[in-house]
C-alpha cells in the first residue's frame, strides 16, 4: 500500500510473522483496507515527519489509528508514542498498543505517555482474531475522533 | 550650854565604853570585814553644798563635811561603795523617796519625816536657834517672833518647826541657808531659823559678820541626825547602823568630830548643866551606846557562827573531795589499766593502788605471793627486761635517777602483757626515802600497733594486688581496643563486601528483571507465531491433511497454548519476588467472598456448599493476598469436581496468639507422603489428564505467605480432601494501612 494514499491503520511492528498474522486478523473483521506497516520505531517517525523516505509523503493526512508494538528495532515503542503524543498535529491519533508484554511497568508507562489502549497479544490465534476485532471496531467505526 | 560641852561629854563617855569594849579580844577583830558584805553593791548617797560643817563642797567641788566624813568611814567599815551626788535639799529628799539615792548622810529625825524614811541611829544632837542682824532688840522670846517675818530653808526641818508650832505666820522660804542669811543681811524680813551650829559655821563661811544667833532656847526645835534611807530599806538602815556602831566603837568618830568641830573646851559646869547635859546628851548616846555595842555583839557571835559553820562545811568538803577523788582514781584505774605504788626505803615496802593489782593479776590481799616481791620489782617480767628494771631500781635508789621503761611480763594470772612502768625518788636531806611510780598496761596499745602495722602490711599487699590487676585490665583493655579496631576495620571491609554485593544483587535483579521481560515479549512472539501458523494451516489447508494430520496440528496448537499459560505463570511467580509489598488492613471475609463470586460460574455454586466462616481481618498486601485466595479456593472448586456433593469450607481459629486461616474441601485430597511436594513449583499430584494445571499455583501462594512472614501446611487423605492452612506472621507496619 501506497504511504501517500489514505491510511486508516498504521501498523509499527518488527516481526513480520507478527503483522502476518495481525493483517490476517484485520482481513478476517473486514478492517484491512488501508493498513500501512512500518517495521521500526525510526521508519514510523520518519512516516510522521515527512522525513527520509517519506520525504514526499503530505503529512497533514494521517491515520485513524496507530496500532504501536512496544520492542521495536532503533527507536523503541514508548519513545514513538512520546513524540506522537507530544505533536500536536498527531497526538489525537488513538494509539493502540499491542505487545507481547504483560509487565505491569510497561502497561502503566504506555498510559502515562497518553496510549489509549493496551492490549496484550494472545498466543491463541483465535483470541487474537477475536482480540483485534474488537479493537478495531471500536476504535474505526465506534470512536468519535475530535476532528 | 554650847555644843563643845556636849562634844566633851560625849567623847568622855564614848572613851569609857571603848576602853572596856576593848578589853575583850573579840573586839580587835571588828574592823574585820564581814562576811555577808554587799561587795560590788554601790550605795548612792546625795550630799548638800552648804550645810557647814555637816554637808558642804571642797574647793574641788566634792561633797565633804562631818556627816558626809562619817556616812563614808561608817560605809567603809561594812565594806559598802559608795557614789556621792550633790545636790540642793528638797531635790536630794526627793530623790531618796523616788530610789535615785538609796541613802542621804544627813537628816535630821522628825515625827513628818518618818512617815517617808527611815532613820539610822542619831549620830549627833543639835538645837535650833533664831538669828537675827545686830542690833535687833525686840525679840526676846518665842511670842515676839509670832508678828516678824522669818526666813527658812524650804524643806528644812526649821521650816517643818517653824510650821508645827506655829511660831509665826510670816514665812519666807530659800533654797539654801546662804540664800536665807544674805537676804537678812540685806535688811530684807526679821530672822532666820536654823541648827545653831550649822548657822554659825555657815556665817563664817560666808564671811557674814551682820548676823548673830540668840541666846533664846527653842526647846521643841531640837533634832537628831542620823543617815537617812527610803522607808523599808532595812537591809541597807542595818548596815548603816552597823558601820555607825563600829566607827563610834573605833573612835573613828572621835577622830572626825575633832576634825571638823575642833577640841572641846573645858568649861566649868553647873549642876544644873550637868543634869542637862545628862538629861538632854548622856542619856540617849548611853541609849546609843547600847544599841551600838548590842548591834555590834549580834554581829559578832553572828560572824563566829558562820566561821565556825564554815570551818565544818569545808571540812567535810575536803573529805568529801578526797573520798570522790579516790572513787575517782579507782575509776580511772579500771578504764585505763593504770597503776601507782610508792616503794618506802626504810621499811622496804612497796604500797600499791587497785590498779597495780589489776595489772599484775593479783586480789589486794595476795601482796608478795609466792616471794616474788621483795625489796623490789615483782619478779614478773621476761629475763632480759627484768634485768632492765632491776637495774633501774637500783639506780633510783642509790643514786635517786629516774626512769620510764616499756617492759614485757606474765602476769600472776598467766597473761602475757607489756607495761610501761616510771620510777621518781623521792629525796630528804640528800638521801632516798621513797620512789613514786606508775604502771601503765599498754599491751592493746601494742596489740592496735601490731595490728596496725600487720594491717599497713595487708593493704601494702592489697595494693599491689590491685595496681597488678589494674595492670593487667589495662592491657587487656589495650588489647581489646587493638581488637576493637581491628573490629571495626573488619566492619568497614565487610561493609564494603556488602556494598558490592548490594550493587551485584542489584544488577542480578535488573538482570532478572530483563530477563523476565524477555521471557514474556521474546519467548512468546514464537510461541505466538507457532500458535497461530498452525491455527492458519488448520484453516486454510485442513482438506489437504488426512485424518492423523489433522490430529498432529491439533497437538501443536493445544501445546503451544500450554505453553502460553506456563510461561504467564512462570512470570507471575517470579513477579512475586521483585514486587513490593504495600500493607493495609484487609476485610478478608469480603475478600473471600468476592473471589468466590468471581471464579465460580453463576451455574455451579448450586452444586457447591460454601461456608464462609466470619474470619478476622488481617494485614497484608491486597493484590498478592488475593491471589493467595484465588489460588486456594480455585484448588478447592477444581479438586471437588468429581464429586456429587461439593463442600468448600472457609474458616480460622487461634492458635498462640495466631490467626490461622483456613481453605477445606470435600475433593480428592492427596497423599500426606506427597504433601512436602504440594508447594514446589511445576509438581503436580494428579494427572493432567484428570485435573489442568501448571504446578505453580501452590508454588505462588506459599511464596505470598512467605513474603508476609506467614506459614502454610496442609492435610489431606486420598478422596477425603484437602485442608490448607496459614497465618500471616507479624507483619511489619509501616505506616500504610488502610481500610479495605
Amino acid at each position: 500500500m501506497n504511504a501517500n494514499n489514505l491510511v486508516e491503520i498504521l501498523l509499527i511492528e518488527d516481526n513480520p510473522n507478527d503483522v502476518e498474522l495481525t493483517l490476517r486478523a484485520l482481513r478476517k473483521n473486514n478492517l484491512a483496507n488501508n493498513i500501512y506497516v512500518v517495521t521500526d520505531g525510526a521508519e514510523a517517525l520518519e512516516y510522521f515527519f515527512g522525513t527520509g523516505k517519506y520525504n514526499n509523503r503530505d503529512i497533514n493526512l494521517t491515520p485513524k489509528l496507530i496500532i504501536l508494538d512496544l520492542k521495536l528495532p532503533k527507536i523503541d515503542g514508548m519513545e514513538v508514542l512520546r513524540t506522537i503524543k507530544n505533536d500536536d498535529r498527531t497526538k489525537s491519533i488513538p494509539v493502540v498498543v499491542l505487545t507481547s508484554s504483560k509487565e505491569e511497568s510497561d502497561i502503566v508507562a504506555s498510559y502515562k505517555l497518553g496510549a489509549n489502549s493496551f492490549i496484550v497479544k494472545p498466543v491463541d490465534f483465535d483470541k487474537f482474531v477475536v482480540t483485534v476485532r474488537e479493537l478495531g471496531m471500536y476504535w474505526l467505526l465506534l470512536n468519535q475522533p475530535p476532528c | 550650854m554650847t555644843n563643845y560641852k556636849v562634844k566633851y561629854i560625849l567623847l568622855t563617855f564614848l572613851c569609857g565604853i571603848l576602853f572596856s569594849l576593848s578589853a575583850e579580844p573579840a573586839c580587835a577583830r571588828v574592823n574585820l570585814p564581814a562576811a555577808d558584805t554587799v561587795i560590788g553593791r554601790v550605795v548612792t548617797i546625795a550630799s548638800e553644798p552648804d550645810y557647814p560643817p555637816f554637808c558642804i563642797i571642797d574647793k574641788n567641788g566634792k561633797a565633804d563635811g562631818f556627816s558626809m566624813d562619817l556616812f563614808k568611814a561608817a560605809a567603809k567599815a561594812v565594806n559598802l561603795k559608795i557614789n556621792v551626788k550633790i545636790g540642793v535639799w528638797n531635790i536630794i529628799k526627793q530623790d531618796l523617796v523616788e530610789g535615785t539615792v538609796d541613802a542621804l548622810p544627813l537628816m535630821g529625825r522628825t515625827p513628818e519625816r518618818e512617815q517617808i524614811y527611815d532613820f539610822s541611829l542619831p549620830y549627833i544632837t543639835l538645837h535650833g536657834a533664831v538669828f537675827v542682824r545686830k542690833g535687833t532688840s525686840d525679840i526676846k522670846s518665842l511670842a515676839d517672833l509670832k508678828k516678824k517675818t522669818i526666813i527658812v530653808m524650804k524643806g528644812d526641818n526649821a521650816e517643818e518647826y517653824v510650821r508645827r508650832n506655829s511660831v509665826s505666820y510670816n514665812i519666807v522660804t530659800t533654797n539654801t541657808f546662804s540664800e536665807a542669811f544674805r537676804m537678812l543681811a540685806s535688811g530684807l524680813h526679821d530672822a532666820v531659823i536654823t541648827q545653831r551650829i550649822m548657822g554659825i559655821e555657815l556665817l563664817k563661811t560666808d564671811k557674814i559678820k551682820s548676823i548673830i544667833p540668840l541666846d533664846l532656847e527653842l526647846s521643841e526645835f531640837r533634832q537628831d541626825f542620823c543617815f537617812a534611807v527610803k522607808k523599808g530599806n532595812t537591809k541597807l538602815l542595818t548596815k548603816l547602823n552597823e558601820g555607825l556602831s563600829i566607827i563610834i566603837a573605833n573612835k573613828t568618830y572621835d577622830d572626825i568630830h575633832l576634825k571638823w568641830f575642833g577640841p572641846a573646851i573645858k568649861e566649868k559646869l553647873s549642876s544644873f548643866d550637868v543634869l542637862k547635859i545628862v538629861l538632854y546628851t548622856v542619856i540617849p548616846l548611853i541609849l546609843i551606846f547600847f544599841g551600838a555595842s548590842t548591834l555590834l555583839l549580834r554581829r559578832e557571835v553572828r560572824r563566829k557562827t558562820k566561821s565556825l559553820q564554815q570551818e565544818v562545811s569545808m571540812h567535810e568538803r575536803a573529805e568529801t573531795a578526797l573520798k570522790n577523788q579516790q572513787l575517782l582514781l579507782a575509776e580511772m584505774e579500771k578504764g585505763t589499766k593504770v597503776g601507782g605504788w610508792e616503794y618506802d626505803v626504810e621499811k622496804k615496802e612497796f604500797t600499791w593502788t587497785n590498779g597495780v593489782y589489776a595489772i599484775y593479776g593479783l586480789s589486794p590481799s595476795e601482796y608478795n605471793i609466792k616471794g616474788k616481791i621483795k625489796e623490789g620489782p615483782a619478779r614478773l617480767y621476761i629475763p632480759e627486761d627484768q634485768k632492765i628494771l632491776d637495774k633501774a631500781f637500783q639506780n633510783a635508789l642509790n643514786e635517786g635517777k629516774s626512769y620510764d621503761l616499756t617492759l614485757r611480763m606474765n602476769s600472776f594470772d598467766g597473761k602475757f602483757k607489756w607495761v610501761r612502768t616510771a620510777g621518781n625518788s623521792v629525796l630528804r636531806e640528800g638521801k632516798v626515802v621513797r620512789i613514786l611510780g606508775n604502771i601503765i598496761d599498754i599491751t592493746e596499745q601494742k596489740q592496735t600497733e601490731e595490728d596496725l602495722r600487720k594491717l599497713k602490711d595487708g593493704l601494702d599487699k592489697l595494693v599491689a594486688e590491685r595496681t597488678r590487676e589494674l595492670s593487667e585490665k589495662v592491657q587487656k583493655l589495650d588489647k581489646s581496643q587493638k581488637a576493637m579496631l581491628y573490629m571495626v576495620e573488619d566492619l568497614n571491609n565487610v561493609s564494603a563486601e556488602l556494598k558490592l554485593e548490594h550493587q551485584k544483587m542489584e544488577a542480578a535483579n535488573r538482570e532478572l528483571e530483563a530477563f523476565s521481560y524477555s521471557v514474556s515479549h521474546d519467548l512468546r512472539a514464537p510461541l505466538r507465531a507457532l500458535a497461530g501458523f498452525a491455527r492458519i494451516l488448520q484453516e486454510d489447508y485442513s482438506k489437504s491433511l488426512d485424518k492423523e494430520g489433522n490430529r498432529i496440528l491439533d497437538v501443536i496448537i493445544e501445546n503451544a497454548k500450554k505453553m502460553g499459560t506456563l510461561i504467564d505463570d512462570l512470570l507471575s511467580f517470579s513477579r512475586l519476588s521483585r514486587q513490593e509489598i504495600k500493607l493495609s488492613l484487609i476485610d478478608m471475609h469480603r475478600m473471600a467472598q468476592a473471589v468466590y463470586d468471581e471464579i465460580v460460574p453463576e451455574e455451579d455454586r448450586e452444586k457447591i456448599e460454601f461456608l464462609l466462616q466470619n474470619i478476622p481481618n488481617a494485614q497484608g498486601d491486597p493484590s498478592i493476598l488475593r491471589q493467595v485466595w484465588v489460588n486456594l479456593i480455585g484448588n478447592a472448586i477444581k479438586f471437588t469436581s468429581t464429586k456429587q456433593k461439593r463442600i468448600i469450607e472457609i474458616g480460622f481459629f487461634t492458635r498462640e496468639k495466631e490467626n490461622v486461616y483456613y481453605v477445606k474441601d470435600n475433593g480428592v485430597g492427596f497423599d500426606m507422603a506427597y504433601r512436602n511436594k504440594l508447594f514446589v513449583v511445576f509438581q503436580r499430584l494428579h494427572n493432567i489428564k484428570e485435573f489442568d494445571g501448571t504446578g505453580v499455583g501452590l508454588a505462588i501462594v506459599q511464596r505470598i505467605i512467605l513474603r508476609l512472614n506467614g506459614r502454610i501446611w496442609a492435610e489431606g487423605k486420598v478422596n477425603e480432601g484437602a485442608e490448607f492452612y496459614f497465618t500471616l506472621g507479624n507483619v511489619e507496619q509501616d505506616g500504610h494501612i488502610n481500610n479495605t
